[in-house]
């Protein structure tokens, strides 16, 4: 009897033993399923405007970031420049900013109003960055009531780029590889009538796009070498003094290229028919140069922009880390973005591989820096740049300016309506 | 066969008790334990891989759902150039390649695209639409618009999504070149656009997403290292593989959704698969059977060393508890041996009182029977050396004793002596009573008839001095007795009572029943006995067993002879006072004779 009991017990006990054991792992593996560790790293978003060929050596640096700070995961997310600030302006609007953005220095304004950004006095104090290493003219760029609203990054202006094989076939290329160009508006035109006759005729003298911003920069950079020229407000900046003769001298000049056929119409993408070896002048910002570099078969050389008139000036701007404002931004990620902003300055050298000239002077002195080609040009030529006012609408303004021009180079209108249609355009817009 | 399982039943017949008792247990223990825990344990296995098989059927679910809510956003994205008449009108265009477009088709175009790229998601890298007569737009990431890009360069898609009824087609990944020359990768949604007027096909949209967006869906999913998770299209060809997971070759011919089993390259693959109907792709989840196995073997080991550690210990409570229980069986079989020897001189400590203290006890009184029968046996083996001897002794004829008796008789029949003739007569009668026979059991009648003869003898030689009483109770006369029990003790009163007194003497004989009993009394009126004599003679009656058959008193005798024949509980007791004579009574059972 003792016995059959004791049985009975044991094998109670077993069975209850096996049910516990079947429901304990059960547990264990549904833990370990829904397990999942999530690190304490810090993402932070990071919207660009790049469409240059400049975005590849971002993403690298962006890497490279990532690769040296474990506990700082940045997420590059790239945008056409077309749509860019549309999306930005909306993503703060609706509170689902970045914690990151590159904004141009001549969008800053629009951005500072209402407190957009942050202004960035108080944590670079914590983040330890020292405001003085960074260029006078970037500086300037991004304070605003003497308050710095963002970190710049670079400086980058319209330069010239040549295919030296077509400058070599026309005669215009001297000994040290560098175009021969006489002075004044006639040596520019005679400079780009000789590549023209001596090119196959679907290669273009100078690649401009027909649509988009490129011909307002060009005509920024020379009514700027204009003396007395480069004005865009009255005084009291409730006006625009757009419609003036130095304005119209640049423009109407800026049309002679297209209307004799030394910019060819209807061209969408100059770089690429630059890049293609399709085009023996370009004239874009400094940031096609990394991308040219990569391309083997293209025999390039890049110059400032010519001085057609009495000083040197090329149109220029700058891009700037700014850290948008949100509503409840954590104080750990606005240190992380901070980290981030200084860091990529730091690394200017790298981003000077794009073409851009590094904002933190002592960048310039780098061994980096030096060892790429042109880049000094560039820093010399960064001395006397014409950056865009500063002013909220600016944006706006140079918008309108676009599809005036568009409408000059489909000669659906003269420059000097051009000129007029804008002025009213803009202080109509001023006015509100 | 039927041999050897006798002989193992024989084996285990002859197996001690113990062992017996041990083995069953140990049986009954590790069957039970051991076919619950496989039994449990294969339910678990095939209940887990079930589990797991619906846990991951219900993640690629909502995965596919998520890409597919995904798709569908796409989807409808590449429905806008319905809503844009002008792009419309501008794909239905025919041109010439590379012809430039006006400033009013750019600025359309591009508002367009920029609507697109806007209210889309930001993962859109690039927009091409695609006239059927020549027209193009395409805008590939960090680039310009191009309007060189024409049909049937890339005619793979084109051809999926031609005659599709406008319904959409999903491009697996694949990778395009922007105007800097980075390489990106991209998968596409194309639509074909049709005119509602004439229903001819317009064109086509292409719409290039950053794979990233999709791979950060899947992403979403944790997975174990060896498990796998990836996407395949209506082809079979691989779409997106999740990251940092391990790689397993596509899988063909699934279909729908369900959980199946594959083997690949030697690997036991547990496959859940469900198809989009939006994308018409196949997500596919991929747990290696021996991953699942894994955390089941953790069970399985957890059941055996449990489970082993209870049979363990059940089997060493087993054979204690049967150890326990058969030990006084032990005890009881060494006992046995030693009585087997002939040590009677033992006895089993009963201390429970179950079967085995019964049987215990039962031995005990066994052992204690023996004993005495022993002891019986010894006496009536040397009563009947007696009885042999003195059979010996009377081996004189007794027939010429009887004769010379008759002649006496005659002879003083003849001379007139009446006296010697009575006495002859009587000793005659005696001794044949005494001698012949040799009857085990005789009436009390015959008892009685002796005596009297014995006392007409002794009265003559006592010279009438003896008054001898009779007073029997008549219907006693045919109980069987044993025979020569009376006389020995009227002898005695004689020899005690009469012999040493002078004068006359009376003996008294009365038989009667009482109590079921017969009792027999001899009184005397003799000299008696002192309280120590009788308490040294009842002594001895009580201590019969042990005297031995060798004393020669009559009573002794007769008192034997009762017990042994009838039992412990009869026999002789005396009464007496000193000069106030002897009374001597013999009990023994009734029993009326059959013979009468």
């Amino acid at each position: 009897m003792r016995s059959l009991s004791f049985r009975s017990f044991v094998i109670l006990t077993g069975i209850a033993a096996s049910l516990t054991l079947t429901g304990c792992s059960q547990q264990h593996i549904e833990a370990a399923v829904t397990a999942d560790p999530k690190g304490s790293t810090i993402q932070l978003n990071y919207w660009t405007p790049f469409s240059g060929g400049d975005n590849l050596f971002m993403t690298e640096m962006v890497d490279q970031f990532n690769q040296e700070h474990e506990d700082i995961q940045v997420i590059q997310m790239n945008s056409r420049l077309d749509d860019y600030y549309s999306r930005l302006r909306t993503a703060i609007l609706s509170g689902n900013a970045p914690d990151v953005a590159i904004i141009h220095a001549s969008s800053l304004p629009q951005f500072v109003q209402n407190g957009y950004i942050e202004d960035l006095s108080g944590p670079a104090k914590e983040a330890g960055l020292d405001w003085n290493v960074y260029n006078k003219a970037g500086m300037k760029a991004v304070s605003f009531q003497g308050k710095p609203y963002a970190v710049p990054m670079d400086t980058h202006m319209l330069v010239m780029y040549y295919n030296k094989t077509f400058l070599e076939q026309a005669g215009v290329l001297d000994e040290n590889g560098k175009p021969v160009l006489e002075a004044g508006e006639a040596g520019f035109t005679h400079f780009l009538k000789q590549i023209k006759q001596a090119v196959p005729s679907d290669v273009a003298p100078l690649a401009q796009p027909s649509t988009r911003i490129d011909s307002v920069w060009l005509w920024w950079s020379l009514y700027n070498q204009i003396q007395g020229g480069g004005k865009f407000y009255r005084e009291d900046g409730t006006q625009t003094v757009l419609n003036n003769p130095a304005a119209l001298k640049a423009l109407n000049y800026v049309d002679s290229l297209y209307k004799n056929k030394l910019i060819p119409p209807n061209i969408p993408d100059a770089f690429k028919l630059f890049n293609e070896g399709k085009a023996a002048v370009l004239i874009t910002g400094v940031w096609a140069t990394g991308a040219l570099e990569k391309n083997e078969q293209l025999s390039f050389g890049v110059v400032p922009l010519p001085t057609i008139y009495d000083k040197p000036a090329a149109w220029a701007d700058s891009h700037t880390l700014a850290i948008p404002s949100q509503h409840d931004m954590p104080q750990e990620k606005r240190e992380a973005a901070m980290i981030f902003m200084k860091w990529l300055a730091e690394h200017g050298a790298k981003w000077a591989e794009a073409g851009h000239i590094p904002s933190i002077s002592a960048v310039m002195d780098t061994e980096a820096f030096q060892s790429l080609d042109y880049r000094s040009d560039y820093a010399a030529a960064a001395n006397s740049v014409a950056f865009w006012p500063k002013h909220t609408k600016q944006h706006s303004f140079i918008e309108d300016i676009i599809r005036q021009f568009e409408k000059m180079i489909y000669d659906q209108q003269s420059p000097e309506q051009a000129l007029q249609a804008t002025e009213k355009q803009i202080n109509q817009e001023l006015s509100k | 066969m039927m041999t050897r399982l006798r002989r193992v039943q024989q084996w285990f017949k002859n197996l001690a008790l113990a062992r017996k008792l041990i083995l069953v247990n140990v049986f009954l223990i590790v069957v039970p334990l051991g076919v619950i825990g496989a039994w449990s344990f294969s339910i678990f296995a095939s209940k887990m891989e079930e589990q797991v098989g619906k846990y991951q059927l219900q993640m690629l679910k909502q995965v596919t759902l998520n890409i597919d809510t995904y798709m569908n956003e796409l989807n409808r994205l590449s429905l806008m150039p319905y809503q844009y008449q002008e792009i419309l009108d501008f794909l239905g265009t025919s041109r010439k390649p590379g012809e430039a477009l006006s400033l009013q088709e750019i600025d359309d175009l591009n508002s367009f695209v920029s609507k697109v790229f806007l209210n889309g998601r930001v993962d859109i890298m690039g927009i091409s639409l695609f006239g059927e007569h020549g027209a193009s737009y395409v805008v590939l990431p960090e680039s310009q618009y191009m309007t060189t890009y024409q049909l049937g360069g890339n005619t793979e898609w084109l051809e999926k999504a031609k005659g599709r009824f406008g319904q959409p087609t999903f491009i697996t990944t694949h990778e395009v070149k922007s105007t800097s020359g980075t390489v990106y990768q991209v998968f596409s949604i194309a639509r074909e656009l049709r005119s509602f007027d004439s229903g001819d096909t317009l064109g086509y949209i292409v719409i290039d997403i950053d794979p990233a967006a999709v791979r950060k869906l899947l992403s979403q999913v944790s997975l174990g290292s060896k498990e796998s998770l990836y996407m395949t299209d209506s082809a079979g060809d691989l779409v997106l593989r999740k990251e940092k997971t391990a790689i397993y070759p596509v899988i063909d011919g699934l279909s729908e959704e369900g959980v199946s089993h594959h083997t690949v390259d030697g690997k036991s693959l547990l496959v859940a698969h469900i198809s989009s109907e939006v994308t018409g792709w196949t997500t596919v989840g991929v747990v290696p059977v021996s991953e699942l196995m894994k955390d089941s073997l953790v069970v399985r080991n957890s059941i055996i060393l449990i489970g082993g550690i209870c049979i363990g210990l059940a089997v060493l409570i087993s054979v204690f508890i049967a150890f326990r229980i058969t030990s006084p069986l032990r005890m009881l079989r060494t006992l046995m041996r030693k009585v087997e020897r002939g040590d009677l001189k033992v006895s089993f400590p009963v201390q429970q009182w179950d079967e085995v203290g019964q049987l215990g006890s039962a031995f005990n009184m066994m052992v204690s029977h023996l004993s005495e029968l022993g002891y019986r046996l010894y006496e009536t083996e040397i009563r009947e050396k007696d009885a042999e001897i003195a059979a010996l002794q009377s081996k004189i004829n007794p027939h010429f004793l009887y004769n010379t008796l008759g002649s006496i008789s005659m002879y003083a029949e003849v001379e007139g002596n009446r006296e010697v003739v009575t006495m002859t007569n009587n000793l005659s009668r005696l001794l044949r009573y005494s001698l012949s026979g040799r009857k085990e059991i005789v009436t009390l009648r015959d008892e009685l008839d002796h005596v009297q003869g014995y006392m007409t003898i002794q009265k003559m030689r006592y010279d009438d001095r003896i008054d001898f009483r009779l007073q029997v109770d008549e219907s006693l006369y045919s109980c069987p007795v044993i025979p020569l029990m009376i006389q020995p003790i009227v002898e005695n009163a004689i020899n005690h009572g009469l012999d040493k007194g002078i004068g006359e003497g009376r003996i008294q004989l009365s038989c009667y029943q009482e109590l079921g009993m017969l009792m027999i009394v001899v009184e005397d009126d003799g000299i008696g006995m002192t309280s120590e004599q009788l308490g040294a003679m009842r002594q001895r009656l009580d201590k019969i067993h042990d005297l031995g058959g060798t004393s020669g008193n009559g009573l002794m005798n007769v008192h034997r002879r009762i017990r042994l024949h009838y039992g412990e509980q009869y026999g002789l007791q005396l009464e007496s006072m000193p000069f106030q004579g002897l009374k001597v009574i013999l009990t023994m059972p009734i029993a009326y004779s059959m013979t009468g």
